[in-house]
């Protein structure tokens, strides 16, 4: 059997896992190309006007989906406990049931760890059942799903990039090479960091937003390599779990949806970060979980008096508007790199400083 | 303390007499106006949706009152209503004002917690008997308050002019908030079943129209608050259609505050069942029920369906995405409508009225069909 995996919106984060976990029962998992021109019209060809940027290009995704058994589609509710996701991807598949090509079967499941992991086992042992396989063997293969997807999160936040990181699982779940390349030794060996190549006279950059943007290089327009090019770069995976849930404290009442969790506890980090000179927040247009998260973070950016820039992208976003952005933003750090920070982070005050430079 | 609440249609006569019975000091804010949005839309994120920069200018509006206390229900998600009420305080912080907040939910999932705040909420003085007995009476009123919804809906197609059903509403109304007993409740429903009677025996030709069976279905705030879908309902009474909506407050009220333990006006237990084939997981907010409310009024032969959200609303977004299979499968129009802070009522007046016209199209040729008239053609 071989599934189609599109590589768009949870691909970005739980990709591993399902990658890991199929290849166990001997099922073949392939994903579609990165994004690309084609896959975009369709995307917004096909897709309802008023959904986000990331589920247009989903629908994309899927109609380029060739030569495989099934797309393979599950339902994931909550990835954490006391969370969710958004209820766009709660929807999937039946939300984008209507935009399938015809005759393209779906594969799905529900995961939810909001009910706790008893309840996920429960789903996949019923859904290996439906394939033949028996509890023991799903549950190993659960097993080994999570040890990647482990894995995966531990390359992420040692700061391997993502291209970098999901090329290994890629190519192990499409040649079966696993042993040779040998997760386990390497671990062991350590993880080898990419050289440190951080320049102490180039500013410090935070990344902010949903994997699914920030790594989505089409969307946005190469984002993380036009900012590595002038500054070292900090992103939202570089962050551990526990620094994360560290900063929800802060406020009276946890977010519930996990990405915005992840997205506010590592900016909350980085803006308390000395070390860092801007956040960026890279949000799409009708972003509902951004909506929040943004207005918690903006806030606490402007006490801290850290530049904060947002970026929000669509399907129109230019290429010239973007540099410009973000051209005029990097000025503005040099700026008060040189100037030891008398230069105001935000409006207000800006026409005083300004005049005695 | 005095407490306030945000508006959500006739929701505040249901707390007021709710806060009334408990003797809870308390504002209601005056209602949604142009200005309110205005004063929500300067203070609220841009890309936040319509209820919340409602919200705000409600609050901002009863803190001129001397409001200083919000209650709010809350929730765990996925839908951002959930997280309104710390959003909200963080906001109303920023522009000067310090609200208090008493979130209606159990925090963490502790039912205790829930406890606490309600007792919080309504003073040492009252005894939980005494509460109960509170929320049980409000209750009853949500439901005579639909009832009144309803026989409004029924009345405005046939009535003579708008005016005539405006002014018994709005009279039905004003005997509702004044009627504490369930007596003095159920009486308000009888004057209003009099008068409607004594209207049409007036011009019993309003009996003879059979008017055009329109569902109006959607997010629940802009379900039940006019000023946020420019009066929908009313627009289709007045065009001539007899509204019904999938969602009424008692219904809502019935399923989430007493966890389906009443089933209100309008019980929205049916519609998980019925939503089952297109939609098999809740999606947060109201997705499933308009999911669910699409097919029970395909299915009771309605003449078309209006959804109506406010923009980026999630939860409506997956729903208004499986909605044209239902469209396809039943064979019934379904118009989705969005609005946020720039919706014009003329946009939305002519868009109401080509729905109309082309539903009442659509019914002349299934008469003409059966009478055999376009078959001779065909």
């Amino acid at each position: 059997m071989k599934l189609g995996y599109p590589r768009a919106l949870t691909y970005y984060d739980y990709y591993p896992f399902w990658a890991g976990f199929l290849r166990e029962l001997d099922i073949e998992l392939v994903s579609t190309p990165p994004t690309n021109r084609e896959i975009m019209e369709i995307g917004l060809k096909k897709a309802p006007a008023e959904t986000c940027l990331p589920i247009k290009i989903l629908i994309g995704h899927l109609n380029v989906l060739s030569d495989v058994d099934a797309v393979f589609l599950p339902r994931l509710i909550s990835m954490e406990e006391n969370t969710y996701l958004c209820p766009k991807v709660l929807g999937i598949p039946e939300s984008v049931m209507g935009t399938i090509p015809a005759g393209l079967e779906v594969v799905t499941m529900d995961i939810n760890w909001r009910a706790g992991a008893h309840h996920v086992h429960k789903n996949l042992i019923q859904w290996g059942k439906c394939l033949g396989k028996s509890k023991h063997q799903v549950l190993q293969a659960f097993n080994e799903g999570q040890r990647w997807l482990q894995t995966y999160y531990e390359m992420r936040n040692k700061g391997w990039s993502f291209d970098e990181s999901m090329e290994s699982f890629e190519n192990i779940a499409e040649t079966g090479k696993f042993k040779d390349l040998g997760l386990i030794p390497r671990q062991s060996a350590g993880i080898e960091l990419p050289q440190d190549v951080e320049d102490e006279h180039r500013p410090t950059i935070a990344l902010l937003g949903h994997s699914y943007l920030t790594n989505e290089s089409y969307a946005n327009l190469n984002l993380i390599s036009k900012l590595a090019e002038k500054a070292n770069l900090r992103v939202v995976e570089n962050v551990n779990h526990r620094a994360t849930m560290e900063k929800q404290k802060r406020l009276k009442k946890d977010i519930f949806w996990s990405h915005a969790r992840a997205i506010y506890g590592a900016g909350e980090s980085y803006l308390d970060d000395p070390e860092v000179d801007g956040v960026i927040y890279l949000s799409c247009f009708g972003c509902g979980t951004d909506s929040l998260t943004n207005d918690l973070l903006a806030r606490r950016a402007k006490v801290e008096q850290k530049p904060y820039l947002v970026i929000t992208l669509d399907e129109h976003t230019g290429e010239a508007g973007l540099i410009t952005r973000l051209e005029a933003f990097l000025d503005m750090l040099e700026r008060r790199i040189r100037h030891e920070s008398h230069l105001p982070a935000h409006g207000k005050c800006l026409d005083y400083h300004s005049s005695s430079i | 303390m005095k407490v306030t609440f945000p508006h959500m249609g006739n929701a505040w006569i249901i707390i007021q007499a709710l806060f009334e019975s408990l003797g809870v000091e308390f504002v209601v804010a005056p209602f949604n106006s142009k200005q309110s949005l205005n004063i929500g839309t300067k203070l609220a994120p841009e890309s936040a949706c319509l209820p919340l920069k409602l919200n705000l200018g409600n609050y901002v509006e009863a803190a001129k009152l001397g409001a200083d206390t919000v209650a709010i229900t809350a929730g765990t998600g996925p839908c951002r209503f959930g997280y309104y009420g710390e959003s909200e305080r963080l906001l109303l912080q920023d522009a000067g004002l310090n609200y208090e907040f008493i979130l209606l939910e159990p925090p963490e999932g502790r039912l205790l917690g829930l406890a606490e705040r309600i007792r919080y909420l309504a003073g040492r003085k009252n005894s939980w008997a005494k509460i109960v007995r509170a929320v049980q009476f409000a209750y009853r009123k949500s439901v005579v308050m639909d009832r009144i919804e309803i026989l409004i809906h029924g009345f405005r197609p046939r009535a003579q002019n708008p005016h005539e059903a405006d002014q018994l509403y709005e009279e039905a109304k004003r005997r509702l908030v004044l009627a504490m007993t369930d007596e003095g409740i159920q009486g308000v429903v009888r004057w209003l079943q009099a008068r409607i009677q004594e209207k049409q025996a007036q011009h019993p030709e309003g009996l003879e129209i059979e008017p055009l069976n329109i569902a109006v279905i959607g997010e629940i705030y802009t379900l039940l608050e006019p000023f946020s879908c420019c009066e929908v309902e009313k627009e289709l009474g007045n065009l001539g259609a007899m509204v019904d909506r999938s969602i009424y407050l008692s219904g809502w009220v019935g399923q989430h505050v007493f966890q389906g333990l009443a089933q209100g006006y309008r019980p929205l237990k049916p519609y998980y069942r019925l939503a089952k084939p297109y939609l098999n997981h809740f999606v947060g907010g109201h997705g499933i029920e308009t999911i669910g409310s699409a097919v029970h009024f395909a299915r009771q032969g309605y003449d078309g369906i209006l959804q109506i959200l406010p923009l980026g609303c999630m939860p409506e977004i997956v729903a208004s995405s499986i909605l044209p299979r239902i469209q396809e499968d039943y064979k019934i129009p379904i118009m989705t409508l969005t609005f946020d802070e720039h919706t014009g009522q003329a946009g939305i007046q002519t868009r109401l009225e080509a729905f109309v016209d082309l539903l009442e199209r659509s019914r002349h040729r299934e008469e003409a069909n059966r009478g055999g008239l376009i078959h001779a053609h065909t």
